[in-house]
């Protein structure tokens, strides 16, 4: 059962206020948030004390900049935090963080993960190149209702967009500029919440049944779209022709490895010197095909890179926002994480305890993958496998 | 001066010329990607589609060099093989070989007059008008208004140390194509083709070009000037430490970039005592420390042939402040990076009496 | 009064044994010098520099031994042209060259060390505390 309180405030002041108050009061020692840059026309990470806490701190930036849980694992990789400190991050940054805990490069110890509503993001480029206050301004306006259009990729097909998983959830969805929920879940969180001074909301009842009905219908709407995005990108890129065509324009810079959250080896495979080869061999392989593109193995690359992180992939799309081509990279990998994901029927990023499926396995299973290894054999036993 | 023949070929015929009369066994170049989607390097044999073969199109979807060292770092090809590349890709290369990367052994180079290329994001799949514009501008000696801002400042346009060199300005790509045989190499081929009586070409006067785009330097230089802290700040601002500025970069060659090796992998001390010292810490640590570092390591060999400012996902003009930045550390040593495979990498010898005005 | 913090890259044979005959002649220098010790100039990367003044160091030292007296023979050259690329990208990045300074001191040159340091210190409490120390937007 959540812990619940009703905290006062608009938006995003309200929120800010929440923190300083954590922080004033010495629940937390330091609070890991985005904030506007230099410039003010991007956003940044910053990790603020009490007597550092930025005017200019957004807790639900317009845009992802750096993938949040790169930023978590940069600070915890080595070792647990030695401050308290509580992170605010996107559903798809969440479930990233959760991934990178099972794979040994994040530790949560004395983290407080917190999360939202997630009305979405533009594509960083997009962002950068344009006008930032208007584009601030639609962004801002669509926190409780979720009606944000945007033309980034991974946002316009996720369907995963609340905070749950946290150990705090910031319930901005159905709410107004009166106040909103916040919601703990963990004993962390709960922990957290205790001290927190929440208004007592009478109809705090009435909230969560208007919040709850919003997100159904949401959820109902947000599948449906990602179905159909996913299926109809698959006609696009099905069959080997198709699929070339979408990497024509790929210049194999391997940005989308270094943005994705999920590929943390520093020694990437595709970078080793296992794919060196002696001159003669690729003249050879470009005497076979006529041709052979260079620097070669750039299908290999993506292809390798799908078997070895489809299954963890959250669709957080900073692959995409990385991407110097454009290349729609977040829905190729969205598409295949949604099969390979569903051979273990896994979910990524939802739970610590759900275990990674390359790491486990039942004594029987996927039959269908099995065959016979001769035919005496076949007619001999009397097994299922064809 | 190295005379300037005509070889009355077209390009297509060239490479044909070169397959046919058992020059090479392979070439390297820019080859159109099926339903007109764009060019890329490639390795071609001789049953290649010649027609799709593209030398001389604008687009730089990577630097060429970084392909020759991909094809040759573990050995040389037992047969002749024929790359072209621009002068810049050229440059790189030498410089990759220098740096044990790469190997010119049976590598045939053949380069040419460059007048820039189109910077991939803007203008991916180039319209015909923007083509047509860009080969009128080579016909005419004049720069071309779409090209890479580095493109525009670069004065080093005009190949040095090339096997062939191939001359397109004031002439144009759709003329016979003119060609200089600089080296030994060279020479061979000219005889092997039949060229050693071939009619001269008078070269072109490249005085104007050369002089507009030492302007263009100069003003890319005084506008993308660093004066302080708050300026560096402001370069960088946008910067997410994508890290593919030196992915892209042939001059970048390690696998295991220092900058993302354990050195910079910090231990939660440090973040610790960063916090309490200064209240507000903006992560990634060494976000702007990246660039100086790149800078400091791969400075003296930048060609500045614009890929890292292509490539850059925040449009951070860093080509532009390479350039700048690897030209005045070159400065310092007075080396060229490219133009001559026996000159020594500056950071790699010394002289006793030097730089006095480093020391006391 | 002002946290000034001077990181000084000391070479082994020369600069380092000055140092520490400075420290036993009892001679007076000033405290913000913070050394590390190298076993020769050239293990100088320009890195180090310019991570040391981006980090917050006021001022950047180098000590090795005079040019044709490296302990192993040749080092100080290349350290000499190290420390040029530094100040040169220092230089095209907005940073100023005089918080960096290469100076050779021999290793009986105690008193010399201390002046150097006393010297040093004194320009870069003039030119004042490094602004990245400071910066948040960093």
């Amino acid at each position: 059962m959540d812990d619940i309180k009703w905290l006062q405030g608009k938006g995003k002041l309200g929120i800010k206020a929440f923190f300083q108050d954590i922080l004033n009061k010495g629940l937390i020692d330091s609070v890991l948030m985005p904030a506007k840059n230099k410039k003010g026309n991007s956003y940044a990470w910053f990790l603020m004390n009490k007597d550092g806490f930025l005017e200019t701190s957004d807790p639900i930036p317009p845009v992802m900049t750096i993938q949040g849980a790169n930023i978590l694992k940069n600070m915890t990789k080595k070792g647990e935090s030695w401050s308290k400190t509580a992170v605010v991050l996107r559903p798809c940054e969440l479930r990233a963080v959760i991934e990178l805990t099972k794979l040994e490069q994040i530790n949560l110890e004395n983290i407080i993960l917190i999360s939202f509503d997630c009305p979405g993001a533009y594509p960083l480029t997009h962002y950068i190149s344009g006008d930032q206050t208007s584009f601030d301004q639609k962004f801002d306006s669509s926190l409780y209702t979720a009606s944000f259009e945007t033309e980034r990729n991974a946002c316009i097909a996720c369907n995963q967009f609340t905070g749950q998983g946290a150990d705090i959830q910031l319930c901005l969805l159905g709410a107004s500029d009166d106040g909103f929920m916040i919601s703990a879940s963990s004993a962390k969180g709960k922990e957290l919440l205790q001290n927190v001074d929440g208004a007592k909301a009478d109809n705090i009842e009435t909230q969560i049944k208007k919040r709850d009905e919003l997100m159904g219908k949401l959820q109902k709407e947000k599948d449906e779209k990602r179905q159909t995005i996913l299926d109809r990108f698959k006609d696009t890129i099905y069959g080997p022709e198709n699929l070339l065509n979408v990497f024509s324009a790929c210049i194999n810079c391997h940005n989308c490895r270094r943005a994705c959250p999920i590929c943390f080896c520093s020694a990437c495979y595709f970078e080793s010197k296992a794919l060196n080869s002696e001159a003669d061999n690729q003249l050879n392989r470009a005497s076979r095909k006529q041709g052979l593109r260079m620097p070669p193995d750039l299908l290999l690359f993506h292809v390798g890179r799908m078997n070895h992180m489809s299954i963890s992939c959250v669709s957080c799309g900073a692959c995409e926002d990385a991407c110097p081509e454009n290349i729609p990279i977040s829905l190729m990998f969205s598409l295949v994480g949604r099969d390979t994901q569903a051979v273990f029927d896994y979910k990524p990023g939802h739970s610590l305890e759900e275990p990674i499926p390359f790491v486990v396995y039942k004594n029987e299973e996927f039959k269908e993958s099995e065959a016979h290894y001769t035919k005496r054999h076949q007619s001999a036993c009397n097994c299922n496998t064809k | 001066m190295e005379k300037i023949y005509d070889s009355q070929m077209k390009s297509h015929d060239f490479i044909k010329a070169l397959f046919e009369k058992k020059i090479v066994s392979g070439l390297g170049t820019l080859t159109q990607l099926p339903n007109n989607k764009g060019v890329s390097f490639s390795l071609l044999s001789d049953a290649f589609d010649i027609q799709k073969c593209m030398p001389f199109y604008p687009i730089m979807p990577a630097n060429a060099a970084i392909a020759v060292s991909k094809l040759t770092r573990e050995t040389s090809p037992s047969q002749p093989v024929a790359i072209m590349l621009r002068p810049c890709e050229l440059r790189a290369l030498i410089e990759l070989t220098k740096l044990k990367q790469a190997r010119l052994d049976n590598l045939i180079l053949i380069s040419f007059d460059c007048s820039g290329v189109f910077p991939f994001k803007d203008s991916k799949y180039p319209t015909d008008t923007m083509l047509d514009s860009y080969y009128q501008s080579i016909k005419e000696a004049t720069i071309n208004n779409n090209i890479r801002q580095v493109c525009s400042g670069c004065d080093h346009y005009v190949p040095v140390g090339a096997d062939i060199a191939i001359s397109l300005i004031g002439r144009g790509v759709h003329e016979t194509l003119g060609f200089s045989f600089g080296t030994e190499k060279g020479k061979n081929i000219q005889e092997k083709m039949g060229l050693s009586q071939a009619s001269e070409i008078q070269p072109a006067n490249l005085e104007k070009l050369t002089i507009e785009r030492q302007q263009n330097k100069d003003a890319l230089k005084q506008n993308n000037k660093i004066s302080n802290l708050d300026a560096l700040l402001d370069v960088f601002d946008t910067c997410i430490s994508c890290h593919a500025c030196s992915y892209v970069c042939p001059i970048c060659y390690c696998k295991n970039c220092y900058f993302e090796s354990q050195t910079f992998q910090y231990y939660p001390e440090n973040y610790s005592q960063r916090l309490t010292k200064k209240n507000t810490l903006r992560l990634p640590i060494d976000r702007i420390f990246f660039h100086l570092g790149r800078l400091s390591h791969m400075g003296s060999s930048c060609v500045a042939c614009g890929m890292c400012s292509d490539v850059c996902p925040v449009d951070i003009p860093v080509s532009e402040i390479f350039k700048a930045g690897g030209e005045s550390i070159q400065g310092v040593f007075n080396y060229q990076p490219g133009q001559n495979l026996d000159a020594p990498l500056p950071l790699v010898t010394y002289q006793e009496k030097e730089l006095h005005e480093m020391e006391d | 009064m002002n946290d000034i913090k001077i990181v000084a890259f000391l070479c082994n044979w020369c600069t380092y044994t000055a140092a520490d005959l400075a420290g036993t002649s009892r001679l007076k220098y000033e405290p913000e010098v913070r050394i590390i010790r190298l076993m020769c100039s050239s293990r100088i990367d320009p890195v180090f520099i310019l991570k040391a003044l981006m980090d917050g160091a006021d001022g950047v030292l180098i000590g090795g031994c005079a040019p044709g007296d490296c302990h192993y023979s040749k080092g100080n050259y290349y350290a000499r042209r190290k420390v040029a690329v530094a100040k040169k990208i220092a230089e095209s990045m907005g940073i100023n060259t005089e918080r960096i300074r290469l100076s050779w001191i021999p290793a009986s040159e105690g008193p010399l060390f201390a002046e150097v340091v006393n010297e040093f210190t004194e320009k870069i409490k003039e030119l004042g505390e490094n602004p990245t120390k400071k910066e948040v937007y960093l």
